[in-house]
């Protein structure tokens, strides 16, 4: 079949065609003679990204029998989605279309008309080049199982569960320990703005538990996991007797896998024995809970409690940013309870980012709770040595200390990082897709973060995380709708591949897996994004980013400088 | 413009662009009401957002290009909610859109018609520390690309001058003076309101000097001085346009003690000003006045301490509000209290106060249209035994971003992504039943 | 862990360290602690060496863990061993430092397999280039030994990368080592510096009480030398291939053959672009390329063969100097490709196969490396404005 290459310019009003000889672009383009054994059709138009424009477009497309389309215009950003469009309303592949940028690269920023001219040339040129060298891509459509499986009972966990689980969608919650709830079941009191009640978190496990749609697995915890965004298949251990449930299949998994708190006696400012009447906030709120009062460990009531903040922080680098709210909700439930007695509160910076907590912290104080600056602070059993911000070191005791220790990521967050292939962050805490634009989403697509997993946070933030999650595979993962992955992926020509895995180590959405049969690398196109990492990183050569190949880009480069 | 939705979404801030979007992604129909003439909300204000320091612009671009693009979402701009009645599953919603007289579909954004415009108007959107034509857009990069006529200053519109002059020098007959208000009735099931935050007037605050000395800046008006698509397209100066800061004081916490809550973020965007500063001028000496450091999460910290390396100096005060800011020469002074009360000065070229972050102007308007309750600062108050939830106190309608308390855009999207979980639950409540 | 423990083996004047090095592998073999020994052998013929894997214990009087001469890397022997896996033996490889650099960075790219190989590298003085060794091999091989035994280090005689290398000792990444350079002449040190060298030494009757001192300040005095030698050498590599010229005039001999790629342990693509067909060019593109010239020289792309070979292999280049012994045309490729490996290996803070634990450059993304990249562009702006 003979070659029809349309090559259309578009003058985008007087951007381009005040800047740019748009007659000469024509002129030297039809008569160029390396492409003599190719039909060229160059024309100009008006605006082709209006409506009157892409009928044109479709029109000229239809009429001539192209092969191959160019559209020489603005920047691709703006409207490359615009002329593939019309492509896919015509006979033409997409893939074969090229968009030449010379609003921006030459109209715009060339001052001199004819250099300006010279270059739009050029750059069609090249583009013309790069299009024979295109081959037709087609999508494809993938059948998306719609279930989820959640790893983690706790809070956020459950939450997920809860705003994802109805008659299309099973959820699957599988919990490491006996119960669920998490670390939230040993609170006896929620912060005030969260409706000061711990029933919350008991009506959130029975509505779990409840759920037809829900089925949760305690003691369980992840033994593998394969396949890719809407089509996992995943193996469990189940049980003291760690017997493996193989055949579960999901399209989505969620990590709510939570935190632990550093061990306080890990570091050298806190030195305590274990029956020395020193506490972790956490031990504090489980002895509330279960034994409704506050006593010291020979039963007696304590006359004085110091509590510490920022236990860890300096050590962990970062503020666990819950535990100011926390401290403050304690020494209210303390005073509470013990009205008469000396309760000091040893803090640096007071981090109370929700727009109720400072309120609360005014009425603590007014309660006749003492609040101390320091500069820091440390314990030797139960007297507290802390620098004022003057530099002054003190020295105070009381009988009992409770201390804020940092939050960290929960015991076996590396290996399940490392079974689904998902990062973790500097401070080893999970890490999002993007910071700002894609927070409860890892790189992998199909997996999501919630909770503590993904960084310090309270309860609220974690249900609004959990609930963030059901927004976006409610979302993505439709029962019976089918997703389209990438088209233009990258390949690996088995012949050259020489399997050092290199590729395997820089792809950031796991898309690639080895073959240990063949020695070679094998891209999942359902998971590959066309990042071409791997392409730039392989030592021999053995990737191909399939719309980005060697000789497309170097005859277009050749084309563009010749 | 088919005239029933599944989701109506109030703000086209960072929130509401990811609510719209999540949702138009899934197949739902959305229609996305914003009052101004262009969408982004505050964070395209800011140069780069921390902690990485990512280009912000850069960042949210492609997320608003997508919005003006994706077949599933009406944009509404220049409107505004006047009525809604009916309950969830079926609001029946009252907009109302002012004109813009600059076609959406035939302008192209060539920025042909400001030049010849005769009228020279301060601009808002900059802080008014550079200025605009009658007919405008912005900033440079502002999305969409398509400029709008401020009627009241307009000869033409308001009825001066027989003045046609961008009529004349636009290319593709985009500019039609005759454009109308307009009164849209459209049935939605939900609503997303995102109708984000401004920052507190500090302009009270007399002993701060705002307003009078010209040295002293807020945080929104700094962030625009620092962007390069900015009124002085990046370069640290003073209002004199000229002189480069050479010492700068930067004060936390303005507004905390009167509005009862801490932001949360403006300890971070201080410390990012500072490292703004410190890029720019090197040599520029820089002094947080602050009291507590709120760094949460598992990023923020680090960034202090970088911040700290560049030799940026932090004196703590009780009550950074109460330090005063008075003339000295052509500089500043800036009064403060060291130690056990020992009066000191500083001098310095500059001061940018940190103010608090408070619910958009809007939002009382809005509480009463929807019939929500707001929280006694003016943001919208979400369920306390259902803490963390976007839900409001009316079915069918969800709070996410800053409309709902001050927070950091990770937060907002969060947030966002959350309200648009429960709309597409209770869509499918409603399918099924 | 890493556990260090030092013996030593007593050396005879007259003997010399072949024989008792040889004695103890052969105690290796025949007490079982390896399954077979992969070691260079000299040919039936006399005139050169081969790597041979010993079963038998008899064969390792014909071994020589110093040849003069390297024909063939050892990494390459190595790799043919364990390509496709390892098998169940035990096995012991007598290497070269830049032998053993150059297995570990095969193994980084999965090429080698080592979890069942020990490393057991030798103080290197260096080896003579094969062109001049074969001119007459009887009288090569005294004269090296005549430099060993004198402990003439680092003489010229040797080839040009081996008199400017720092690396010619014990490696982190060596599992078992044999310290030549002791000053006095009468002992060898064994150190073992793995799990896998503490299994060497385990039960072996020598003698305990070692001071390493001496050994290592020989050691140091050498690198000392060799690192001012290796500044002044880099000088002049760096003023000959300075700039596009210099580059073609020091490739201008080059005739396409690509045996330095044959020999290079490094270079391990199972097809090279510069050798495929996606690197032929049309004759119309060739004749259009030779009218903008002038003149096209055949075959093409010669120099960029080596500029290509070079950005791909230069991360790991362990400098062995096998490039150079094979060109037909005395290009000096090695001095070129060492001189270039130096600089980009410094760019990474990495030094080829040196350690097993750190990851090739490619593979990882470290922020630092951003830091020097900024300051360039800063450069670069600046002349700009």
């Amino acid at each position: 079949m003979r070659l029809k290459i349309g090559v259309y310019v578009c003058e985008c009003g007087p951007n381009i065609a005040e800047r740019v000889d748009i007659d000469r672009v024509i002129k030297v383009i039809s008569s160029l003679e390396e492409f003599e054994d190719i039909e060229l059709v160059v024309k100009r138009y008006k605006l082709l990204c209006s409506n009157d424009g892409q009928a044109f477009l479709k029109n000229e497309i239809e009429s001539n029998a192209l092969t191959h389309l160019v559209v020489a215009a603005c920047s691709p950003r703006d409207h490359e989605s615009t002329f593939m469009n019309v492509c896919k309303k015509t006979n033409l592949n997409p893939y074969l279309f090229n968009m030449v940028n010379i609003r921006e690269h030459c109209a715009w920023v060339i001052p001199d008309k004819a250099k300006a001219t010279e270059k739009a040339i050029r750059s069609i040129r090249a583009g013309i080049r790069r299009t024979l060298h295109q081959s037709e891509l087609l999508e494809r459509e993938l059948d998306a199982n719609p279930d989820v499986l959640i790893v983690g009972g706790g809070i956020a966990g459950m939450e997920a569960a809860l705003m994802l689980a109805d008659e299309k969608r099973k959820v699957c919650l599988i919990e490491k320990t006996e119960r669920l709830g998490g670390k939230s079941i040993f609170y006896s009191q929620l912060l005030s703005r969260q409706g000061n009640s711990a029933k919350m978190i008991q009506q959130k496990i029975e509505a779990v538990q409840q759920n037809a749609h829900i089925q949760v697995f305690t003691e369980t915890e992840l033994e593998s996991v394969v396949g890719f965004f809407g089509n996992f298949e995943i193996v469990l251990k189940v049980g003291k007797e760690t017997e493996l449930q193989t055949g579960l299949k999901a399209g989505a998994i969620v990590i709510a896998t939570g935190f632990r708190l550093l061990n306080p006696n890990k570091l050298p400012q806190t030195v305590y024995q274990k029956e020395d009447e020193v506490y972790t906030t956490l031990e504090v709120e489980s002895m509330i809970l279960n034994e409704g009062k506050i006593s010291l460990k020979s039963g007696k009531s304590p006359q004085s409690i110091a509590l510490v903040h920022c236990v860890g922080r300096d050590e962990k680098g970062y503020c666990s940013t819950i535990c100011c709210s926390t401290i403050i909700k304690i020494a209210r439930m303390l005073k509470a309870k013990l009205p008469q007695i000396s309760i000091r509160v040893y803090y640096r910076d007071l981090c109370l980012p929700h727009k109720t907590d400072q309120q609360t912290y005014e009425e603590v104080k007014a309660e006749g709770v003492d609040f101390i600056r320091v500069k820091e602070a440390g314990i030797q059993n139960t007297s507290i040595e802390y620098t004022q911000i003057d530099g002054v070191k003190k020295k105070e005791s009381a009988d009992m200390v409770i201390l804020a220790p940092a939050m960290e990521p929960a015991d076996g967050t590396e290996a399940l990082a490392e079974l689904l292939n998902v990062s973790l962050g500097e401070t080893g805490f999970f890490q999002e897709a993007h910071h700002h634009l894609n927070p409860v989403a890892t790189s992998i697509e199909g997996i999501y973060i919630v909770g503590a997993a993904q960084g310090p946070k309270g309860i609220s933030e974690s249900v609004a995380q959990a609930q963030a999650v059901s927004g976006k595979i409610l979302n993505r993962l439709i029962p019976g709708e089918k997703i389209v992955p990438e088209v233009k992926v990258c390949k690996v020509l088995e012949d050259f591949c020489t399997g050092c895995q290199t590729c395997l180590e820089v792809c950031c959405y796991g898309a690639i897996s080895f073959n240990e049969v063949k020695g070679v690398s094998v891209v999942n196109e359902a998971v590959c994004r066309g990042c071409g990492n791997c392409v730039a990183s392989c030592p021999s050569g053995a990737m191909r980013a399939i719309h980005f190949t060697t000789p497309q880009l170097y005859r277009e480069m050749i084309e563009a400088i010749r | 413009m088919n005239n029933t939705y599944d989701t109506l979404v109030i703000g086209s801030g960072i929130a509401g662009m990811e609510a719209s979007l999540l949702l138009a992604k899934g197949g739902k129909k959305v229609c996305l009401v914003e009052k101004l003439p262009l969408i982004g909300g505050n964070i395209i204000k800011n140069e780069e957002s921390y902690p990485h320091l990512e280009c912000s612009t850069c960042m949210v671009a492609p997320v608003q290009q997508e919005i003006l693009q994706h077949p599933n979402i009406d944009l509404m701009m220049l409107s505004t909610v006047q009525k809604v009645e009916g309950e969830a599953g079926d609001f029946h919603v009252t907009l109302h859109q002012k004109p813009r007289y600059v076609s959406l579909t035939a302008c192209i954004g060539c920025g042909m018609c400001y030049e010849p415009c005769p009228v020279s108007l301060k601009n808002e959107w900059e802080e008014n520390l550079s200025d605009k034509k009658a007919i405008y857009i912005a900033c440079a990069g502002a999305l969409p690309n398509v400029p709008v006529i401020d009627p009241e200053h307009c000869l033409q519109i308001s009825g001066k001058k027989n003045c046609k002059a961008c009529q004349e020098a636009c290319m593709f007959e985009a500019i039609d003076f005759s454009d109308q208000e307009n009164e849209v009735d459209i049935r939605v099931k939900t609503i997303v309101v995102a109708t984000g935050f401004e920052l507190l007037d500090v302009s009270h605050f007399s002993h701060l000097g705002y307003g009078k000395l010209p040295g002293v800046y807020t945080a929104m008006e700094f962030e625009r001085l620092f962007a390069s698509n900015g009124p002085t397209s990046g370069e640290l100066t003073l209002r004199d346009g000229e002189k480069a800061p050479k010492s700068v004081a930067i004060v936390h916490c303005i507004g905390r003690k009167e509005q009862g809550y801490c932001s949360g973020v403006c300890c971070m965007s201080s410390l990012k000003h500072a490292h703004f500063v410190k890029h720019k001028l090197p040599d520029a000496s820089i002094t947080h006045f602050y009291s507590d450091l709120c760094v949460p999460g598992k990023l923020s910290q680090k960034f202090l301490h970088q911040v700290k390396e560049e030799g940026v100096h932090f004196i703590f005060q009780t009550d950074p509000e109460a330090v005063r800011v008075a003339e000295n020469g052509s500089g500043l002074e800036v009064k403060y209290t060291h130690g056990k009360g020992v009066q000191e000065t500083l001098s310095v070229d500059m001061v940018i106060l940190e103010p608090a972050m408070i619910p958009d102007k809007t939002a009382s308007q809005i509480a009463k249209i929807l019939a929500i309750d707001q929280d006694n600062h003016g943001f919208f108050r979400t369920l306390d035994e259902k803490a963390g939830s976007t839900e409001t106190s009316r079915s069918g309608i969800f709070v996410a971003g800053c409309a709902e308390g001050p927070k950091d855009a990770q937060y907002a999207v969060i947030q966002a992504e959350s309200a648009v979980g429960h709309v597409v639950r209770s869509l499918s409540v409603s399918h099924t039943e | 862990m890493k556990t260090t423990t030092a013996k030593s083996l007593r050396v005879s004047k007259k003997e010399g360290v072949r024989k008792p090095i040889l004695a103890f592998l052969k105690s290796l073999l025949t007490d079982a602690v390896f399954d077979a020994i992969l070691i260079p052998m000299q040919v039936p013929a006399g005139d050169s060496y081969a790597w041979v894997l010993v079963k038998d214990p008899s064969l390792l009087d014909q071994a020589n863990p110093l040849a003069p001469i390297m024909p063939v890397q050892g990494a390459k022997a190595l790799k043919s061993l364990t390509r496709k896996g390892e098998g169940n033996l035990k096995i012991a490889a007598v290497m070269r430092p830049c032998e053993v650099r150059a297995s570990v960075e095969l193994a980084k790219l999965n090429q080698i397999h080592l979890e069942s190989i020990t490393l057991m590298s030798v103080d290197c003085p260096g080896v003579l280039p094969v062109a001049d060794y074969f001119e007459n091999p009887g009288e090569s091989e005294k004269r090296f030994n005549a430099m060993l035994s004198e402990n003439r280090w680092g003489n010229g005689s040797m080839k040009s990368v081996c008199q400017i290398c720092e690396q010619f000792s014990i490696l982190p990444s060596s599992d078992f080592h044999f310290g030549l350079m002791t000053g006095s002449e009468s002992s060898v040190v064994l150190i073992s510096s793995s799990p896998k060298g503490q299994r060497v030494l385990k039960d072996r009757s020598l003698d305990g009480s070692v001071s390493l001192s001496d050994w290592e300040n020989g050691i140091e005095s050498i690198r000392q030398e060799r690192k001012k030698e290796r500044t002044k050498r880099f000088r002049e590599v760096q003023s000959m291939v300075e700039g596009f010229d210099g580059l073609l005039k020091t490739f201008a001999r080059c005739i396409g053959c690509h045996n330095c790629q044959s020999a290079c342990p490094i270079c391990y693509c199972r097809h090279c672009y510069f050798g495929s067909e996606a690197s032929k060019l049309d004759s119309d593109f060739i004749l259009k390329k030779a009218e903008q010239r002038g003149g096209l020289s055949f075959p093409l792309d010669r120099r960029m063969f080596h500029v290509g070979r070079m950005s791909h292999m230069s991360l790991s280049c362990v400098a062995c100097g096998l490039c150079s012994d094979a060109c037909p045309v005395s290009i000096p490729v090695a001095d070129v490709f060492s001189f270039v490996a130096d600089q980009t290996q410094r760019t990474f803070d990495y030094k080829a196969g040196e350690k097993r634990e750190e990851p090739l450059p490619i593979r990882q993304y470290r922020l630092e490396e951003i830091k020097g990249v900024e300051e360039w562009v800063k450069d670069a702006e600046g002349v700009e404005s």
